[in-house]
């Protein structure tokens, strides 16, 4: 039986007005779907909006208002839009596009404007236009304990995982419920009982790169039972924030995972037992060398092709990989006919561009681009290609439900030396 | 033909009844998976890729993969092309939204018995949401 609190009946009655009233009532008929017993605080979240592609089920003439209304108040009546909840601070995720280069990555102005007009929209209701699907290297960090939502998945495995806060791989609709409410139902790993790992992972692999963490985190999803918290161990280097982010997104990718245990590293696993609060695991799997090649010929077409649409940077890339890639590319040009996009967010942009990175890149033919990636800006941006080379297990993965052409899969390097060859090479 | 009865928990209430399609590993929910317009699976790898889930009771054993599992649903509801109701061995939160947003009878933690290995696709599910039984009528 769902209890509310009187701040939350209030809510739920109207007496707040109607726009927090809708989202409550989302918020009470998904705590029910759920069986949960109360809500929690909400304090951040980011929210996967603007003209995304989900909403192509609208004429583009639609008024916004009757978008908000059905699709994230799940409301039959057109509401006038509020505010989000003033106590829990709120941005966008991902976006439908670069905000500014609509035409470098084959969008309409079009499009663009009614990205724009959506943003602006959200702005006004109080949500923060930041457009990044890594978040924390911007300051969007929740700290051990505190509830948050969040629309991309690997930022819920990296702020569950390595911050130690409390949230769900919900849905874009529950963000919005959310926050404008600052509620959302006590469930799943907002209860610490549920935190605990059933599942041991041993890594029986060689894992050092980027890359190859991200090959991992692919391997592990898929081999994981389903509806288990891992824990993983292994003789492997201490990991960084960019190695676990490319960790957290392939392992969303292949696995419902929302918390990750890795002793030592996550701030509830400082040992083996803290991960499991002692108690034997359900299940364990082992990742072999032979697993993470089985991975690579699901990832990464075989042989070597043309290709003539490359993309790094999903998830969104951090400053110091900005400062590698201007290194290796100074002085090189991308092959004619070749697009070689860089990811990132436009605050890592400006830092980029006050430190000449974004220059040296943008010299070789490169474009250092922010907020999307092709596969949230969908096949317009890039049915034309005839080949591609993905930095991401995730995004080399996704891309092909939406196109049939040959992908590759490569760290940052061989993404590069693919984009001025114009050439993907098989790696020995 | 053989009927059987199963019992979970209804997640949300109402009746409802189709052919069911199973998805032993799910549907991504990652962009491009599952057709936002016409409701078409698109998942490279799914065994059901290329059917509709319009009009089906959807079998799965949780959600998986993007954020936007529920975002994709709800886009296929509004276009006109949405499931008639959800059965899940086990609820998680991606699950929970795409089910409340989608508003359409659910019935999910199934303690006894796993959905996924006694319901085939094809077979005809009768669901009530409001006490969690599950009628299923073999297709054979």
């Amino acid at each position: 039986m769902l209890k509310l609190t009187e701040h939350e009946k209030a809510m739920l009655d109207g007496k707040t007005g109607k726009f927090k009233q809708k989202a409550m009532e989302f918020n009470v008929r998904y705590a029910e779907v759920l069986g949960a017993e109360e809500f929690c605080e909400v304090s951040r979240a980011t929210l996967f909006i603007g003209a995304q592609h989900y909403l192509d089920c609208y004429k583009h003439s639609e008024e916004y208002k009757k978008i908000f209304s059905e699709f994230y108040l799940c409301s039959d009546e057109d509401i006038e839009l509020g505010e989000m909840a003033p106590e829990c601070k709120v941005q966008t995720c991902a976006a439908s596009c670069d905000m500014w280069n609509c035409d470098k990555t084959h969008l309409s102005n079009e499009f663009s404007d009614k990205n724009k007009a959506y943003t602006e929209a959200a702005r006004k209701m109080g949500v923060k236009i930041v457009e990044s699907c890594t978040p924390y290297y911007v300051g969007w960090i929740p700290l051990m304990g505190e509830h948050f939502l969040s629309t991309e998945s690997s930022n819920v495995v990296i702020s569950n995982s390595f911050f130690g806060a409390y949230g769900n791989s919900d849905g874009v609709e529950a963000a919005v419920c959310a926050a404008i409410t600052g509620r959302t139902p006590k469930w799943g790993m907002h209860i610490k009982e549920n935190r605990y790992a059933d599942c041991l992972v041993r890594v029986k692999c060689d894992v050092e790169s980027v890359a190859e963490w991200d090959v991992l985190g692919y391997t592990i999803g898929r081999q994981l039972p389903k509806n288990v918290v891992p824990v993983v161990i292994g003789e492997f280097k201490r990991p960084e924030i960019n190695r676990m982010r490319q960790f957290a997104s392939s392992i969303s990718v292949s696995s419902a995972t929302e918390l990750c245990h890795i002793v030592g590293i996550t701030p509830e696993a400082q040992t083996f037992a803290m991960a499991t609060g002692g108690k034997p695991c359900r299940h364990e799997i082992e990742v072999t060398e032979s697993d993470i090649a089985e991975s690579l010929s699901k990832i990464c077409d075989a042989g070597s092709g043309p290709v003539d649409y490359i993309s790094v940077g999903c998830p969104h890339l951090a400053l110091d990989e900005l400062k590698e890639i201007s290194e290796y590319i100074k002085g090189r040009k991308i092959k004619e006919g070749t697009e070689l996009l860089v990811w990132t967010d436009y605050a890592t942009k400006a830092m980029a561009d006050v430190n000449g990175y974004t220059k040296d890149i943008e010299n070789s033919g490169a474009f250092v681009l922010t907020g999307s990636c092709p596969i949230v800006m969908r096949e317009e941006s890039h049915k034309h290609a005839t080949g591609m080379v993905m930095n991401g297990v995730k995004q080399a993965v996704g891309i092909r439900h939406q196109t049939k052409v040959p992908i590759y899969f490569g760290d940052i390097r061989l993404c590069i030396d693919a984009a001025v060859r114009g050439k993907w090479k098989e790696v020995e | 033909m053989e009927k059987r009865t199963i019992k979970g928990r209804g997640a949300l209430e109402g009746r409802a009844s189709g052919p069911a399609i199973v998805f032993p590993d799910s549907i991504a929910g990652n962009s491009g998976a599952l057709g936002d317009i016409d409701g078409v699976v698109y998942e490279k790898g799914n065994v059901n890729y290329g059917i509709s889930i319009k009009d089906a009771i959807l079998v799965v054993p949780c959600a998986k993969g993007s954020n936007g599992f529920s975002a994709h649903f709800k886009g296929a509801l509004i276009a006109g092309v949405k499931p008639a109701g959800w059965i899940s061995t086990k609820i998680d939160a991606r699950l929970g939204v795409a089910i409340a947003s989608m508003n359409i009878p659910a019935v999910v933690d199934f303690s006894d018995v796993d959905p996924i290995k006694v319901i085939s696709t094809g077979d005809w599910v009768e669901i009530n949401g409001t006490t969690g039984e599950v009628v299923i009528t073999k297709k054979d």
